[in-house]
């Protein structure tokens, strides 16, 4: 794709490989990615990426492990910090600066594999330590908005509980509404499913189709195909740190251009 | 005698009812045999060698329980703690010196006790698995022996009443604790910091400098609690600064943690005591030998508490810090939120040990010639009464059980939090 990259006045092009610099949802870009490196020593987990996320799209990220699929939207809300390029998110760009940086990630909200919610804190207190921490909401008014939040997920008996004393599904939907309490206009999630039971994957997808459903402007890194084929507005499939293939959900699965995404595709349907 | 002896049922007896077949109803939970001999033959003669152990064991336990009965009670000659000196064992030679009558120091106890007291409500937890029964005996039956060991060398009815009293102020601050209101709640670390100095101000008859007066017992714990308290924070500061990412802290922290961790407390504390001097000129107006010690020893605890959060620190997973700062949170925030609390909770085995491995250092302030509970029964049996009359096992005896009841009521204490927080469990 790298003969590509500099071809942005193309973007009315058919062509799979441009649509990666094409915002799709509304067309109004909010994630701009461009020519970012990332390098963990010698190691360099992104290859000259660029990538657009329009506004409320759902953009899902596949690829094999170590493809730097998760590296990628950790960078976004420099979790990880990107070797070269450049990365806008919601018109400012990300520097070093730890203010810009708390900025650019309360507009981010991040679902974690592993759930990441605090466990000394109960449910509740979860989900306000943002709002009432970084947004300075009055106590109150931040537990109605949880508790509003946790009707959305439909665990709101479980608020006063400790995580532990939740299921995994459950605890994933927690962190969903902790993320969702910040008010983000971006929402990351980095292979929500993939600690979880099989029979609690449902509950958790179902709950991420319906934030994308309200509007939200998604990117997904995940190994449900049948999500990405549902819900995604676009899906990118991503090997050894490159973006090989954008497109629809339809084209991805049913016509895929390049080799290695067929031979992806084959092994895994 | 009879719980010593059924010591060996854990590991033999406790088998007994795997060899009864399983009835319908549930079996007898140990042994199979009813009434006092059945237990007996069941948990401790069951075969020859079990038997041959609880004869041998038996054995042994009588031997050092009459031999240790006969001295308590018949041979020891305990007129070097009750008859004159106990004075000196609790409060120290020269305390009378500073003035402060017992009534204020008592005062000054009362107010500590119910700080404890509150302390404790405060950590109560409803949800908590409630105390085993053993464990309940335990936490107040040690401590209770030791206390009625010290309180029978008083001649006067006046200490057991106002231990008594003492008793009941900490029952009242628990009950306090547990009940304070969620407003007041929030505030408690300043009401329970009030008292504290509240208490240190009756002790020393807001005085700080009569603490030079202190000794025995009494300077112990004075010494002990604010090496304890002061070392703490110290502790926790250095833990984080040695993970700091500044480019000046953190080899700070590293310096000061390996420098004291590679000297003796003992140097230290000579340090503390005849060094600084030189350090000032001569007029310079330098704190007394006892708060001086204060500072060393909190300096060589807090190098030890700071490795002991730094491990608490990194058991904190990563997840939970990109938790944190994925949802925006300051890196303050997130320390003060997310990383202590958690790192704390994971470090209080350990922060206990090494609390109690500070008291007993006290009892290094000796060498330096400050007469704390241990030092003190040099002076007792320095007296014309008792010199060179074989006092010395009594004396020691009895410093020794003061030492371990403290102790042991620390020891307890963490379990039972550790046990509140869910320590081990998530």
């Amino acid at each position: 794709m790298s003969d590509q990259t500099d071809d942005n006045a193309t973007a009315g092009s058919t062509s799979l490989n441009t649509a990666a610099t094409v915002a799709g949802g509304t067309g109004e870009p909010i994630i701009t990615v461009q020519g970012v490196d990332k390098f963990f020593g010698d190691f360099q987990a992104l290859k000259n990426i660029d990538l657009v996320v329009g506004k409320q799209e759902v953009l899902v990220v596949i690829g094999p492990s170590g493809s730097g699929k998760s590296t990628l939207i950790r960078c976004v809300n420099h979790l990880e910090e990107h070797t070269n390029g450049t990365i806008i998110v919601d018109g400012v760009e990300l520097t070093k600066d730890i203010r810009n940086i708390q900025e650019i990630r309360r507009e981010c909200g991040m679902v974690f594999q592993s759930f990441n919610l605090f466990p000394h804190m109960t449910v509740l207190d979860n989900i306000t330590l943002g709002p009432r921490r970084v947004r300075k909401k009055p106590k109150a008014e931040a537990e109605q908005a949880a508790m509003e939040l946790l009707e959305m997920v439909k665990i709101p008996e479980q608020a006063k509980k400790f995580p532990g004393q939740l299921s995994g599904g459950q605890q994933q939907r927690v962190a969903i509404a902790r993320a969702l309490a910040m008010e983000p206009k971006v929402m990351l999630f980095d292979e929500p499913t993939s600690a979880l039971d099989p029979e609690m994957v449902k509950e958790v997808l179902d709950a991420m189709q319906d934030l994308a459903e309200s509007g939200m402007t998604m990117i997904v890194v995940t190994h449900e195909m049948g999500f990405a084929r549902a819900v995604a507005d676009r899906v990118a499939f991503m090997a050894s740190g490159e973006i090989v293939e954008v497109g629809t959900p339809e084209h991805f699965f049913t016509n895929p251009q390049e080799e290695r995404t067929k031979l992806f595709l084959s092994q895994i349907l | 005698m009879a719980q010593d002896g059924q010591t060996p049922p854990g590991l033999y007896g406790g088998g007994g009812h795997m060899h009864t077949p399983i009835a319908a109803d549930a079996p007898p939970r140990r042994g199979a045999g009813t009434g006092v001999r059945g237990v007996l033959r069941d948990n401790l003669f069951k075969d020859t060698k079990n038997s041959i152990l609880t004869v041998l064991f038996g054995a042994v336990i009588l031997f050092v329980l009459i031999k240790t009965f006969n001295y308590v009670f018949i041979t020891a000659r305990w007129e070097v703690i009750y008859n004159g000196p106990l004075e000196f064992y609790m409060v120290g030679k020269d305390f009378r010196r500073t003035g402060i009558s017992y009534e204020m120091l008592w005062a000054g106890i009362y107010t500590a006790v119910l700080a404890m007291g509150i302390g404790t409500g405060l950590g109560y937890n409803e949800e908590s698995p409630p105390m085993r029964l053993g464990a309940r005996l335990a936490m107040i039956g040690g401590p209770l022996v030791g206390i009625v060991f010290i309180l029978s060398m008083t001649r006067t009815i006046t200490p057991t009443l106002l231990t008594a009293g003492a008793g009941g102020v900490l029952w009242v601050g628990g009950q306090l604790g547990r009940r304070m209101p969620p407003v007041v709640r929030r505030r408690s670390g300043w009401i329970l910091l009030a008292l504290t100095f509240l208490a240190f101000g009756l002790i020393t008859n807001f005085t700080p400098s009569n603490i030079d007066e202190f000794g025995g017992l009494l300077l112990t714990i004075v010494v002990a609690f604010a090496g304890v308290s002061l070392s703490f924070p110290v502790g926790v500061i250095m833990a984080l600064a040695r993970r700091s990412t500044f480019p000046l802290i953190r080899p700070l922290a590293v310096g000061y943690i390996e420098l004291i961790r590679g000297v003796p407390l003992i140097s230290l504390l000579f340090m503390g005591q005849f060094a600084i001097r030189f350090l000032f000129p001569p007029d310079a107006n330098i704190p007394g030998p006892i708060f001086r010690a204060i500072i060393m020893i909190t300096l060589f605890s807090g190098a030890y508490v700071a490795e002991v959060v730094r491990g608490g620190l990194q058991s904190v997973p990563a997840g939970q810090i990109e938790a944190g700062k994925a949802l925006g949170l300051s890196p303050f925030t997130i320390t003060r939120q997310i990383v202590l609390p958690q790192a704390l909770r994971n470090s209080i085995p350990a922060l206990i040990g090494q609390f109690i491995s500070l008291l007993k250092d006290v009892s290094l302030l000796v060498i330096i010639g400050l007469q704390e509970l241990l030092g003190i029964v040099d002076v007792v049996l320095a007296r014309p009464e008792f010199v060179n009359q074989g006092y010395v096992p009594e004396a020691y005896a009895f410093v020794g059980t003061i030492y371990w009841t403290l102790c042991f009521s620390m020891s307890r204490a963490a379990q039972r939090l550790e046990t509140r927080l869910g320590v081990g469990t998530r």
